[in-house]
């Protein structure tokens, strides 16, 4: 008898330790995975869950100030709501700001992403410095905007009275067009610094032996930007993109600084709406119902980021 | 299991904190004041308090909210059911608070007679809905038109003007003379100061928004489209801006750079505070009749206060609640003797209003007179009065800013406001 003759390869009966359980390592790994997830779970549930299930509910009862309890009425709510010209404005005030924010911020962050990118003495000091939009609580921001369009005393007037381009001062947000323009510029001064770490943590992942090879076949910097920086910078892109349209769609604090949605209903998106109606006439149930609908503009591009994410994992 | 004992031992530590934390001693009384958060009023408020706090040793915890904010954080606190022992409110909120659940009848408090042997009717009224007294007043007054001498003498002119011609012409000779100047602050920005600017002067031009039955008037007849139109040729020919609401209208004032605006009597404190020159800008403020359309007409302002509401658990207190003991000193005469003046208000209690310090103060004297008959806001004692000053407010603004025309904007005016009616309780 050969010592490999002892060697047997089928399973034992007999335990490894007495001390083992049924599923071993992994299944004491995924408790603790478990019970380190439970905090973040309990305060999901807590802060965002309920709220959400609470608001979705209200949306099917009448809550207003002549009712001190809800009042279940159905799909009422989502009836007024297609009757009221209002909230559909909203939605296409909502589309405008949110389609140039992205596309203004977009532009402007990657171009400043590319500045960046090149090596320049203080271009440190200079990254540093285009996180300070950022940094600002953003109704701050949008109190310095504010200043800065204002009729009277602004820069904005000041400086194009000085070039003579005007002749007196503009009221610049009391005009539908000059409201929507002021807080489509304060948010893409907010949202620069964001886009461009991104699309600069991008450039920096970039081949450089690839662009110099570019550079002595005789590409421009526009061919460079269009077959090599882009395509490298898609996948970026694309977060960013989606990113940028889930944060435009949910802004209200700048825009409710700087103009509280007027004049007249000129920047009244659907947040502003939605805070209209709930904070100042009352309407808690309608107002619940218009932030349902809100939440379902928000699903498709959340479902695309989340889609990107898993895919990525 | 070392590591389970430290967190351990750390829970038990933080609700140790937690709870000797709740067991400190709150106050006898919480207090929400917009007045409180209001730069040139917070010291007389806290004046109260420790008058309070001295004669009755109670103590009040004061929680300031600004105006803009006051309703939406009393209406968030009832739904949490947090709400204040006593919260301040202007006069025109108090029918959106009526079926808030915990708000005193005040009559049941103190007595019906025995509150109108103390306080004036007029002021008493602003607190009552239907045979209720939801809220007591604090102080009272109009909103109406205030003049600035050293700009109207820069421009010229040295009689104020008595009719809605003269006053075209005044701003005129404003805009002409005083150069960077806003010769009407008129309120363009927000709905609720629109709202006051174009009753006023709807009022005046002879027509009604909104009557007793709750029928919409407002585009009824050509009195609602003149008052626009008029509205619209001031900020046509410069003689208002846009971008402007109660607080710019005080600043520029105060800064010499407006010679009109309505406001409550108080603006007299806001201007002292923002020119910078305190009492001595007194001498600029001039109280004016609003101009009418014809002489012998009724010059058109608005009733005014601060009410003071009370909030029990199931909307029943006595009168020795801390609470009810807090209402009372406010209305006291020792209260109404400072607190009404500091503001540059009228006191609301018969006593106060017969102090000499009162009837000695010029300026309250030729704001009542220039008051005329103050008439009750139109929109606000109605339970949807936040729908209707956002569609008021929205229409003013959009025919002002050149959007739509005044007919236009007011024919919209009526039809928005028919739909808001609808289904609507007049709640006094």
């Amino acid at each position: 008898m050969s010592l490999a003759a002892d060697i047997t390869t089928a399973p034992s009966s007999a335990r490894v330790s007495p001390h083992a359980v049924r599923g071993g390592l992994k299944a004491g790994q995924r408790r603790i995975g478990v019970l380190l997830l439970l905090p973040a779970a309990i305060a999901f549930g807590l802060v965002i869950l309920y709220p959400f299930l609470q608001a979705l509910a209200l949306s099917l009862f009448e809550y207003t100030l002549e009712t001190p309890a809800p009042r279940f009425t159905g799909l009422a709510n989502f009836a007024k709501i297609a009757a009221t010209p209002d909230v559909w404005q909203a939605f296409a005030t909502t589309a405008i700001y949110v389609f140039f924010t992205t596309t203004g911020t977009l532009i402007l962050g990657l171009a400043w992403a590319l500045i960046l990118n090149q090596p320049f003495r203080g271009r440190g000091l200079l990254r540093s410095m285009s996180l300070l939009p950022w940094v600002l609580p953003s109704t701050v921001s949008a109190f310095i905007w504010g200043w800065i369009f204002n009729s009277r005393y602004g820069v904005l007037n000041a400086l194009l009275l000085e070039l003579g381009f005007i002749d007196m001062p503009q009221a610049w947000l009391s005009t539908s067009t000059g409201a929507m323009i002021a807080v489509i510029i304060t948010k893409i001064w907010l949202s620069i610094p964001l886009f461009m770490a991104f699309f600069l943590a991008g450039l920096q992942n970039m081949d450089r032996e690839q662009v110099d090879a570019a550079r002595v076949d005789g590409a421009n910097n526009w061919a460079i930007l269009r077959d090599h920086v882009l395509p490298h910078l898609r996948p970026v892109l694309i977060v960013v993109v989606v990113l940028g349209v889930i944060g435009n769609l949910q802004q209200f604090d700048t825009i409710y600084a700087l103009t509280g949605g007027g004049p007249v209903r000129a920047t009244a998106v659907l947040s502003v709406e939605v805070y209209r109606r709930a904070f100042e006439q009352w309407d808690i149930g309608f107002a619940s119902a218009i932030g349902v609908l809100w939440v379902a503009t928000l699903l498709p591009p959340a479902f695309l980021y989340l889609r990107m994410l898993v895919k990525g994992a | 299991m070392k590591n389970f004992k430290s967190m351990a031992s750390a829970v038990v530590i933080a609700a140790g904190l937690g709870l000797s934390g709740q067991a400190a001693q709150a106050a006898d009384v919480s207090f929400m004041s917009f007045s409180y958060a209001e730069e040139a009023a917070k010291p007389s408020v806290e004046a109260l308090l420790k008058g309070f706090e001295a004669q009755t040793k109670l103590s009040v915890e004061p929680l300031g909210y600004a105006w803009g904010d006051m309703q939406k954080n009393i209406f968030l606190r009832a739904r949490s059911k947090t709400l204040p022992g006593v919260a301040q409110l202007s006069e025109r909120w108090l029918p959106s608070f009526a079926n808030v659940a915990g708000l005193v009848d005040l009559n049941e408090v103190y007595g019906k007679d025995k509150l109108a042997e103390i306080f004036a009717p007029d002021a008493l009224a602003m607190g009552q809905i239907g045979s209720k007294q939801y809220a007591l007043p604090l102080i009272s007054g109009s909103i109406g038109l205030i003049g600035n001498k050293a700009v109207l003498e820069k421009a010229g002119i040295t009689k104020l003007p008595t009719t809605v011609d003269e006053f075209r012409t005044a701003l005129v000779a404003v805009r002409d003379k005083v150069p960077n100047s806003v010769p009407y602050t008129m309120a363009t920005k927000n709905n609720g100061s629109i709202l006051l600017d174009f009753m006023i002067w709807n009022w005046t031009f002879g027509g009604e928004i909104i009557d007793e039955q709750g029928k919409v008037k407002v585009g009824n007849g050509d009195a609602g489209k003149q008052a626009l139109s008029f509205m619209v040729g001031l900020m046509k020919d410069r003689l208002a801006a846009p971008e402007i609401d109660r607080p710019d209208a005080r600043r520029l004032v105060a800064q010499n750079a407006s010679a009109f605006f309505f406001d409550a009597p108080q603006a007299r404190t806001h201007l002292r505070s923002f020119s910078g020159q305190g009492a001595a800008f007194d001498a600029n403020v001039l109280p004016m009749p609003t101009p009418v359309t014809a002489n012998g007409k009724e010059p058109a302002s608005i009733q005014w206060g601060h009410l003071l509401v009370q909030f029990a658990a199931d909307g029943k207190a006595n009168a020795d609640a801390p609470a009810s003991k807090f209402i009372s000193y406010l209305t006291s005469d020792a209260a109404q003797a400072t607190f009404p003046l500091e503001q540059s208000a009228l006191p609301v209690t018969k006593s106060g209003r017969a102090n000499p310090k009162v009837t000695g103060d010029s300026f309250l004297a030729a704001w009542a007179k220039a008051a005329g008959k103050p008439k009750r806001n139109e929109v606000g004692i109605w339970s949807n009065a936040a729908e209707l000053t956002q569609v008021i407010g929205e229409e003013v603004q959009g025919a002002l800013l050149g959007q739509k025309s005044a007919d236009d904007a007011i024919q919209a005016m009526q039809k928005r406001l028919e739909t808001s009616m609808a289904n609507v309780n007049k709640q006094n």
